[in-house]
Order: C-alpha cells, then sequence, then structure tokens
C-alpha cells in the first residue's frame, strides 16, 4: 500500500516536471518564433534592382556593368509606365493645357510683330487670337461636355480664316481637336477623382520605383531609391492597383473600409491599361532575385537604420561586453575569495552579503543614474578627461551592474571545491594563497563561469545602464575606450521610440533584436564551451 | 590553460592600445528630445558626407536629459521639443553657460482617431471635454454608439506638454486615460483600436489614422506653418552661447536654413519655418 503511494507520487512529480519544462518549451518558442521568423527577413529576402543600385552606391558593392544593363532593361519597362501616366496627366490638367494655350498665343503674337503689319491690322489679330485663347481656356476649365463642345466649336469656326494661314496660330486647333477627343473619352466631371487618384498613384509610383532618371536627388539617403524588397515593393503595388476609402453605410454608424479597384475608376480611358501593365510587368521592372544579405551583420547603417546593416552595434556590444567582463571578473572573484576564504562568519559579513544580495535587485535604470553621475559627472573629470559617455564608463556602469551576480556564482563555486583538495595541497606544504590560485581557484573555475554566463546575457542585452554612460544611436566606430559606442539594446530602442521609420522598416527592427539574442547565444555558447574543456581537463581526461 | 592564457593577454593588450591611441578627430556630439531626433540623425548623415573626419554622435534620451546634457557639459547641441524650464535656465547659469535656442522646425500635434470612425472634426473644447472625461461616448459627438479610449502620451514628453497647454488648458485629464510613451505606440494603438482617440506629431499620420480637424482647420504643412492650426510647437536645438560662425556647432545650428536641410525636414515630416 504505502509503497504504491510512494509510486503515484513519484510519477506525478515527473509528470509536473516534464509539464513544467514543456511550457517553458512553448512559451519560448511563442516568443522566439515570429520573432526569428521577421527578423531572419533583415538578411533573406527578395531584392529587387533598387536594392542592388543602392548596395552599389553605399557600400560600393556588386558589380558596376551588370548592374548598369539591369538598370537600363528596367528603365525601358519603367518608361512606359511613365509615359502612360504622363499622357493621362497632359489631358487632364487644367494648368498644362492652358500654359500651351498661352504659349501659342505668345509665339503668334511674336511672328505677327516681325511681319511689319500696320498697327491696325496687328491689333486686331492679336485680339482675335486672344479670344481663341481665352475661349480654349474657358473650355479646359469647364467640366460639362455640351458647354465644352460650345466653346471649342467657336475656336474651331476661325480655323479657316485666312489669318492664320501658314503661322503657329494652326496650333489653337491642333489643340482644340485634341481636347474635343479628350472629352469624348474622359468623363470630364470626375477629373477631380482622377485627379485625386493619379495623385495616389504617381505617390505609389515614386514610393515603387524611386525618383525619376533625371530629378534632382534626393538630400537623404533613404528617399533615393525605390522599393528594395518585394515585400515593400508588393505594399505599394497594391496601393497602385487599388484604392481604400472609409465609407458610410446605411445600418452601420462606423464607417467600413472598401477597396476599389482603380481599374474600374479609370475605365474606358487610356489609364485603364496602366493597371495590367504594372501588374505583368512588376518583375520586369524590379528584377527581384533571391538575395542573401550576409553582410548586414557588418554593415553599417544610415540614419535611423533605414538602409544597412548592425556591424557597429555588434561591435559596440561585444565591446561593452568584454571590457565590462574583464572588470566584474576578477573583482567578482576575490570578492567572492574573500568572503568565503577569508572572513569570517560575523555580522559583518552577513551584511556585507545582504548589501550583494539586495544589490542583485536593484532596477538596472538606478545603475545607469549611479554610472552617469559617479564615473561620467565625476570620475571622468577627476582624471582630467572630458566629461561625456565613452566605452569605459558604461562598461564600468554594467560590470557593477553585473558583480553582484558574479559575486554570489562564484561564492557558490568556491564553497563547493571538496575541502579534502585544499587540505592536501595545505598538507604539501603550499601557501594559502598557492593553494587557492592553484587548487581552488580551477577546481572552482566550472561554476564561475556559469555566473560568467548569466552576466554576459545581462550585460549584452542592458538598455537601461548604457543609456546614459555611453551608447550613442548614431555615430562612428569608437576609436579608445573614451568613444561612444553603439550598441544593440540601444539601437532597438531607439528604432522603437524615435522615428516613423519602425513603421516603414519593421524587418530591420526585428533584424536587431534577433541579432542580440543570436549574439548572447553566440557568447554563451563559447563560456560553455570553455567551461566544459576545464571540467574535462578536471577530470584528469 | 595557457592558450587561454594566451587569449586574454592578448585580449588585455589589446584593449589597453585602444584606450592608449587617441585620434583627436572634430567632434560633434548631440543629445536630446526623441521627437528631434530623426533630424538630428538627418542631418547628421548629410554632415557625415559632407565633412570627412568629422565624428558626429546623436543620442536620443529626451528634452529633459538633452537640457541636462547641455548644463553638464556633455554634449553640444541638445535637441529639445520644448523650451528650457526656467530651473534649467537657473542651473546653466549657475554653471557659466548660457543656452541659445535655434528653432529648426515646426511640429504639428494632430489628435487622431480610428479611420472607421465616422467624426471628422471636433473643437477644441470638444477634445477637452473628452480629456477630462466629461465626454464619454461617440455618440455624443454625433459618431457611433461606442466608448471613447481615450490616449495620451506620458507626462515626461514635450508633446504632452504642448498638448496640456495648447488644448488642455492645464486641466487634469481624466483617470481613465491611458498613457503610451512614444509616438509610434500613441499611433499603433489608436490604429487597432476603433473608439480611439490620440495625439501624435504630424509625422506620424498615414492611412491607418485620420487626423481630425481642429476648430475647422486641416492639419497640413501650409496650416501649421502659417499658424492657423492651433497645436503646433517649435523644435529647438540649444546651444552655449551662439555659436561662432565657421565652427561645426554653427554649421549644425544654421543647417536649417539651407535648402538641403529643409529638404531633410520635410522629408523626416516636420515643417520648415523657412517658406523657400
Amino acid at each position: 500500500m504505502k509503497f504504491s503511494f510512494r509510486y503515484i507520487q513519484d510519477k506525478i512529480f515527473t509528470g509536473f516536471a516534464t509539464g513544467a519544462a514543456g511550457l517553458l518549451v512553448v512559451v519560448l518558442l511563442l516568443v522566439l518564433t515570429p520573432m526569428v521568423y521577421r527578423g531572419t527577413k533583415a538578411v533573406v529576402f527578395q531584392g529587387t534592382i533598387e536594392y542592388r543600385k543602392m548596395q552599389l552606391d553605399v557600400f560600393g558593392r556588386g558589380d558596376i556593368e551588370v548592374i548598369a544593363t539591369e538598370k537600363a532593361k528596367a528603365q525601358q519597362v519603367r518608361d512606359k509606365l511613365y509615359a502612360m501616366i504622363e499622357g493621362f496627366k497632359k489631358g487632364l490638367d487644367v494648368d498644362v493645357l492652358s500654359g500651351r494655350a498661352k504659349n501659342i498665343y505668345r509665339n503668334y503674337g511674336k511672328e505677327i510683330r516681325d511681319k511689319e503689319l500696320a498697327s491696325e491690322e496687328f491689333r486686331r489679330r492679336r485680339e482675335l487670337s486672344r479670344k481663341i485663347r481665352n475661349e480654349l481656356m474657358t473650355a479646359f476649365s469647364l467640366s460639362d461636355k455640351e458647354q465644352i463642345k460650345a466653346h471649342l466649336d467657336n475656336v474651331l469656326g476661325y480655323k479657316d480664316n485666312t489669318d492664320f494661314e501658314g503661322t503657329s496660330a494652326k496650333d489653337f486647333f491642333a489643340l482644340a481637336e485634341e481636347f474635343s477627343e479628350i472629352v469624348e473619352n474622359i468623363d470630364l466631371k470626375r477629373r477631380k477623382e482622377y485627379a485625386n487618384s493619379l495623385g495616389e498613384i504617381e505617390g505609389a509610383v515614386l514610393k515603387l520605383l524611386g525618383p525619376l532618371p533625371g530629378d534632382a536627388v534626393p538630400a537623404l539617403v533613404q528617399d533615393r531609391y525605390g522599393c528594395t524588397r518585394m515585400d515593400m515593393a508588393k505594399v505599394q503595388i497594391d496601393r497602385v492597383l487599388y484604392s481604400q476609402r472609409w465609407v458610410s453605410q446605411a445600418n452601420n454608424d462606423s464607417l467600413v473600409k472598401v477597396k476599389i479597384s482603380r481599374v474600374q475608376q479609370f475605365a474606358g480611358t487610356e489609364m485603364a491599361r496602366l493597371f495590367d501593365f504594372v501588374e505583368n510587368n512588376a518583375d520586369a521592372m524590379l528584377m527581384p532575385k533571391s538575395t542573401f544579405y550576409w553582410q548586414y551583420f557588418i554593415d553599417d547603417s544610415t540614419a535611423g537604420h533605414y538602409f544597412g546593416g548592425v556591424g557597429h552595434e555588434i561591435i559596440g556590444t561585444l565591446l561593452l561586453t568584454i571590457v565590462a567582463m574583464l572588470f566584474a571578473f576578477p573583482l567578482g572573484v576575490i570578492s567572492a575569495a574573500y568572503l568565503v576564504e577569508c572572513a569570517s562568519d560575523g555580522p559583518v559579513t552577513r551584511i556585507v552579503r545582504m548589501c550583494i544580495n539586495s544589490l542583485a535587485g536593484v532596477p538596472s535604470v538606478v545603475f545607469g543614474l549611479f554610472g552617469l553621475a559617479f564615473f561620467v559627472l565625476y570620475l571622468l573629470p577627476l582624471m582630467g578627461a572630458l566629461s561625456k559617455g565613452c566605452v569605459l564608463t558604461a562598461s564600468l556602469t554594467l560590470g557593477v551592474l553585473t558583480l553582484p551576480v558574479m559575486i554570489r556564482a562564484s561564492e557558490e563555486a568556491i564553497r563547493a571545491v571538496p575541502k579534502t583538495y585544499k587540505e592536501a595541497s595545505l598538507g604539501l606544504g603550499a601557501t594559502g594563497l598557492r593553494t587557492f590560485v592553484k587548487v581552488t581557484l580551477p577546481a572552482a573555475m566550472p561554476g564561475i563561469l556559469t555566473g560568467v554566463i548569466l552576466s554576459i546575457s545581462r550585460v549584452a542585452g542592458e538598455t537601461a545602464p548604457v543609456l546614459f554612460t555611453g551608447a550613442v544611436a548614431l555615430g562612428p566606430l569608437p576609436k579608445s575606450l573614451f568613444d561612444p559606442a553603439r550598441t544593440l539594446s540601444y539601437g532597438s530602442y531607439d528604432i522603437a521610440v524615435g522615428d516613423r521609420l519602425a513603421m516603414q522598416v519593421p524587418h530591420n527592427q526585428y533584424g536587431m533584436v534577433v541579432t542580440l539574442v543570436l549574439l548572447i547565444i553566440v557568447l554563451n555558447t563559447a563560456a560553455i564551451f570553455l567551461r566544459a574543456k576545464i571540467f574535462k581537463k578536471l577530470k584528469g581526461l | 590553460m595557457k592558450k587561454t592564457n594566451r587569449i586574454a593577454y592578448v585580449l588585455v593588450a589589446t584593449i589597453m592600445l585602444m584606450a592608449s591611441v587617441s585620434v583627436f578627430a572634430e567632434e560633434l556630439r548631440i543629445d536630446g528630445s526623441t521627437t528631434v531626433g530623426p533630424i538630428g540623425d538627418a542631418f547628421a548623415e548629410a554632415f557625415k558626407n559632407n565633412y570627412k573626419g568629422l565624428d558626429i554622435t546623436v543620442k536620443k534620451t529626451g528634452s529633459g536629459d538633452g537640457a541636462a546634457a547641455l548644463i553638464d557639459g556633455r554634449c553640444d547641441v541638445a535637441m529639445m521639443s520644448r523650451f528650457m524650464k526656467d530651473k534649467e535656465f537657473k542651473a546653466a547659469v549657475e554653471k557659466g553657460i548660457m543656452p541659445v535656442a535655434h528653432v529648426v522646425a515646426m511640429d504639428g500635434v494632430c489628435v487622431v482617431v480610428h479611420p472607421s470612425n465616422p467624426v471628422k472634426a471636433l473643437t477644441a473644447k470638444q477634445i477637452r471635454d473628452i480629456y477630462t472625461g466629461k465626454i464619454t461616448n461617440w455618440k455624443q459627438l454625433g459618431g457611433a454608439d461606442m466608448d471613447v479610449v481615450i490616449i495620451s502620451r506620458d507626462t515626461s514628453s514635450g508633446t504632452f506638454e504642448t498638448f496640456h497647454k495648447l488644448v488642455m488648458k492645464k486641466e487634469e485629464m481624466c483617470s481613465a486615460t491611458e498613457y503610451v510613451s512614444s509616438n509610434p505606440q500613441a499611433h499603433a494603438r489608436v490604429k487597432t483600436t476603433t473608439g480611439a482617440i490620440g495625439y501624435v506629431g504630424i509625422g506620424f499620420l498615414d492611412s491607418a489614422v485620420r487626423a481630425l480637424e481642429i476648430d475647422s482647420i486641416i492639419p497640413t504643412k501650409q496650416s501649421i506653418a502659417s499658424g492657423r492650426y492651433p497645436i503646433a510647437r517649435p523644435l529647438f536645438l540649444f546651444t552655449n552661447g551662439y555659436p561662432k560662425p565657421g565652427t561645426m556647432v554653427f554649421k549644425f545650428c544654421t543647417f536649417y536654413l539651407t535648402e538641403t536641410g529643409q529638404e531633410i525636414i520635410e522629408a523626416k515630416g516636420f515643417i520648415p519655418v523657412t517658406n523657400y
């Protein structure tokens, strides 16, 4: 009876333990999977010709000739698209049409002035041409078909007037005929709607393909290229093909989102061809290629992390972590050695130990403010250096932050070394220091390295302590320990809060976070390997 | 063990070397507001290309820290989305630092709602009533029968201060208000909540949220530049004294006057103070 009860108890315990571990794995997967999936997109994606252009301009990467040929090929297809938009716009834009009419009037004026006519005759012809011009301009500004027709007929009535024989005034009539054709094809009452829609299309095309070849180069690198990735391009293509409106519905107080196909909007006009063209030629215009952007991990980035990678951030994070560990490791081990080997178990030791334990629970931002007040504002001026956050101050702050963990782990590890080891060493005549350095410390090393592993993960990922003591959002690589550095943790924070860029380049945001996780895994793996090696040696294998 | 030792030695030596080598390049340190940060970033990008050998660092820790950094001498230029407070001025003067303000751009604070919300215009008073809790349902404003979810920026942000002063007339917000700590967060919260109302800088407007007309004025670049739109604020750069012409600080603080500078400010979603 008693035996079976113990059996069940054991089974229940095992079950719960397995369940807890399983839950942990599930939670970890739930958190990490979407993050890693999105982060991977920063490195593996469908890169367009715009991406290759950017890589060539900004990072000097890629074959100039190959890219030039690709560019020319894509441009041929793009030119057709631009021509379609331009053609439609010409017929629609009142300003452009009026401008043409004015030009003709001006040219004709010059011509008749050169003819040296009698002033009376000159004035008459000029009056007449002005009248025609005004008729045309009125026609352009109207939207009713019949009214326009009437005005255009007035203009065309002068077509056979002998005054205009062989002069540029003939262009008036060509323009009038062109416009009457447009009027037949386009419903001018919807001119405003067309113009709005066209504005949206042009905006999307600009984002999709970048500025036109002849246009001025934008000041910011981020505006110089079209969509560099197909996933971003698809969003813009969708904006070209469909317009989104929020409309009210009879039985509902809230507005409802509707997607209107622009093909229907422009049905019956020249523009209708454009949408099929965009859909079918997207690949020809953008030339997507599967891209593996491994340089993401070594590249610098443009302002706000729009293009480029996280190379500088990785170097900064590594530098901060290593210097912090160089500071925390010896100090932690020595403190632990003192607590275990030298200090007697009195009230003072107990208070010191309690302080260390509570220090481990202090929020990291407090350490950051401490680092700012002590290292940056007090210690640096004392040393005669410029008072500014730098790698050294940030590392020291991180070192202080992780010291409690280091001390606790080292203390436990040193305490766990069998007493017989020490006794044997002392018995052979070694001094206390020699015993500690040669016997106790190596035996405790695996445990101490566990502390290092815990510390590295914490130090590399902390944002608050480095925020005020040495991390910057943008800056060159540190040349010495007295320069600030960029870190992955502060970089992620910066993307999230600062700019609207996070909304535009989410892959870079996730990429940075995943890089941080990867970096910590790599550092930890290195430490674990080191530990395993030492462990092996200790066992005499 | 020996190998590990050697690695450790090399590491220490490298770091010592790095500490000793100090190249004296010209430096420009910029610190401060997260709102003005994008302008700082973008200006820095332009400067990096124009002046090789210039070390320019940008840090975004908030307007308050920007002022503190200028006072401590931790930065050359402090970006701020609000003017310096009396206290900060006093602290600065006591330390022998004379803060000088340069207005680089204007920013409009837009009141935004979910695009499905039929309410398109409100008066400043109505908005105040929402935030003080007098109006709790959109029905009271001619909208759908839907509770108002009030989103505000955290009280330490410059955006909050602007809103608090210009719209709330320094009245307290009601306890139902939900505080978020950044512009993107406020945008995301309104985007995903049908009954939400919040406020963001004009640079954050897109098709996912709708900006309301306030006192029948639509927030656009024109209405903000002309001063007609009621919730607008200048964005500042603060320096210690007026920078000496020819220095990098001077070039940085006057960059907004150049055509490139204005183009950058517009590209970043702000409104240039100069009409070009």
